[in-house]
């Protein structure tokens, strides 16, 4: 009996080590690649790292670059190539710049009108709260091209308001609050009108601190969605370099297989994937339970 | 409960927004559908619903409605039960879980782009590791398990893997085949979403009471299979409600595999309607063929969750 369950086990983890095999695979791809030279590469030859062996590349030499400058390690060359080849920090700050906005906008909006649909009485409550449930019906990439023709016609295409305007609005993050505020007690809200607190302190000063746990949640959710998120910018960043975010320079990093050099490409990549990636792996648990959390209302 | 005017300032900009941003536009879309407006031009005429029956009778988009429905309903099943028996392993192991766990939540978290365009290496027909894998199995085990030749009724000299060792190494080009694309899209939208979908159905797996295996084998349920019939199934029927739905939604609006990996091709075979907008309307600037695909596309998307939430809801609560 105990055999069996060893057995038993085993089997489990033979299968799940399969799975995880497969899952990591293209990981696996994209830093190998990011380490190796063109011709292992195209040979698939040297395993992980490949041989490092020195020496000139002439994509470098091409661009008017001393010999020696070119003469390198290729793992040294493809991630010097990345940065030197497109402003790789510069999109992962309008990453940062773009995220960080939405969420807080999100935040701004969101919160005040989810302590009024939970804790103030008011004419046509009710009905703005049947509308937020309307919208959260409403997926806002599926609407992205009157989206688009709205922001054309007002003159914002190609600019930072355009990446941010559609998330302004989160009914996700209304609907997730007003859930979360139903739970705290009148008596804290009360006791800090005694107190003779106005609604608005009462919405940052008391509210916000009990909403923590929640509102840690959704800046995962938010902060997630937004930081991958290619449809959305990909419509409005037309052609601006300066307003590129993380995957829009990806897209411009990938000139087609067949044309450029795989190693500085996928060095961009990794350098793009990572931010998030490393932030996952340290909190994950926080991560999964906001994602859950989150997920399942 | 309190009175105040207040609110006005509390709810009056998230109303606004909610009419501005998600409710305008479905309107405007809808207005659009029936001109034949193309942004950019100063004027238009109405139609009418010249635009639907371009949809419905063109083979282009006919290809788009059913690349559409073949990923859906390919993604949305495997991930679902994928989700479902990874998270059941996982729960019934001793030790180990969790880097599982993080392991194939991994997908979910990278960037989609990225690790689109990394699947197009690894399944490159002379530089990717999957097709080299293949080459180098001719002959031996891993012909004999991925050729099926373990199966009785397949002769192992007619299977796939060993016609594509003999033709010199002939595997699939996965992306740019006509017959295998779509398959390869939905396999990376199944890789993607899987974890969403485990870690979903973990959380479902630990709000079961133990109790409830405990009077199920009272009442003679004995093996794994018949608990899982009789308790764990229906328990979880709230979470598969939700897990549907919401891996439906998304995989209706896949997008960025799409894009950098087909463009909609081979022949149209992986034209996917996000794609379709995009294409029609932001590129070739044909916004009012595109605004009748985001109106039938909205109309799936709303109907879809409406169902979910008011006629199936009521069914699987206890």
């Amino acid at each position: 009996m105990k055999n069996n369950h060893y057995i038993g086990e085993g089997w489990k983890h033979a299968v799940l080590i399969i799975g995880a095999l497969v899952v990591l695979l293209p990981f696996y791809m994209v830093v190998s690649i990011s380490l190796k030279s063109q011709q292992e590469i195209q040979s698939i030859s040297g395993g992980l790292i490949g041989a490092q062996e020195v020496q000139t590349f002439p994509v470098c030499t091409k661009m008017g670059m001393s010999e020696e400058t070119c003469t390198m390690k290729p793992y040294v060359y493809n991630y010097w190539f990345a940065f030197k080849k497109a402003p790789i920090a510069r999109y992962l700050l309008n990453g940062l710049f773009v995220t960080v906005s939405i969420f807080l906008i999100q935040v701004l909006i969101a919160l005040p009108c989810a302590y009024a649909l939970s804790k103030l009485r008011f004419y046509g409550r009710e009905f703005i709260f049947s509308m937020v449930l309307f919208c959260l019906l409403i997926p806002v990439h599926a609407i992205a091209l009157p989206l688009y023709v709205m922001l054309a016609k007002i003159g914002l295409v190609d600019t930072y308001a355009a990446l941010i305007i559609p998330w302004t609005i989160s009914v996700f993050g209304i609907f997730l609050m007003r859930q979360f505020f139903m739970t705290v007690p009148d008596e804290l809200i009360d006791a800090a009108r005694m107190d003779g607190m106005g609604e608005y302190s009462i919405v940052w000063k008391v509210m916000l601190p009990t909403a923590i746990p929640a509102l840690l949640a959704f800046a995962i959710f938010s902060v997630v969605a937004h930081w991958n998120d290619y449809f959305w910018p990909r419509i409005v960043i037309t052609g601006n370099r300066d307003l590129f975010t993380p995957p829009l320079g990806i897209r411009e990093f990938r000139g087609g297989v067949d044309s450029d050099e795989f190693g500085p490409m996928m060095a961009s990549i990794v350098t793009i994937t990572v931010p998030l990636v490393v932030a996952f792996i340290i909190a994950q648990k926080r991560f999964i339970e906001g994602i859950t959390m989150t997920g399942m209302k | 409960m309190h009175y105040s005017r207040a609110h006005i300032w509390f709810v009056g900009p998230a109303v606004l927004l909610m009419f501005v941003i998600l409710i305008f536009p479905i309107l405007l879309a809808g207005g659009i559908s029936f001109t034949n407006y193309n942004l950019g031009n100063p004027s238009f005429d109405w139609i009418g619903l010249e635009n639907y029956d371009k949809m419905f009778s063109r083979k282009t988009y006919i290809k788009m409605i059913w690349a559409t429905a073949t990923y859906v309903l390919i993604v949305v099943p495997f991930s679902v039960v994928i989700g479902l028996c990874a998270a059941m392993l996982l729960n019934s192991l001793r030790f180990g879980a969790d880097i599982y766990k993080t392991i194939f939540f991994l997908p979910v978290m990278a960037t989609l782009l990225a690790m689109a365009i990394a699947w197009e290496f690894t399944l490159h027909p002379t530089m990717g590791l999957v097709n080299s894998f293949l080459a180098n199995g001719c002959g031996g085990m891993r012909e004999f398990v991925l050729g099926f030749h373990w199966l009785p009724w397949v002769n192992s000299n007619a299977s796939w893997y060993h016609i594509a060792c003999e033709n010199n190494n002939d595997f699939p080009f996965w992306l740019k085949d006509r017959g295998y694309a779509i398959w390869t899209v939905c396999f990376i939208g199944v890789w993607q979403a899987f974890g969403f979908n485990m870690v979903l159905y973990l959380a479902g797996l630990t709000s079961i009471p133990r109790e409830l295996y405990h009077a199920a084998e009272m009442d003679g349920a004995k093996s794994t299979w018949e608990q899982f019939k009789l308790v764990t199934w229906p328990m979880l029927g709230p979470t598969t409600l939700f897990v549907i739905t919401i891996t439906t939604i998304r995989s209706f609006q896949v997008f960025d595999t799409i894009e950098v990996l087909t463009k909609g091709g081979p022949s149209k075979s992986t034209y996917v309607m996000m794609y379709a907008i995009f294409e029609k309307a932001i590129q070739q600037n044909l916004t009012s063929i595109g605004a009748a695909i985001t109106v039938v596309f909205i109309a799936f998307v709303i109907l879809l969750t409406f169902f979910q939430r008011y006629v199936i809801e009521k069914r699987v609560h206890y």
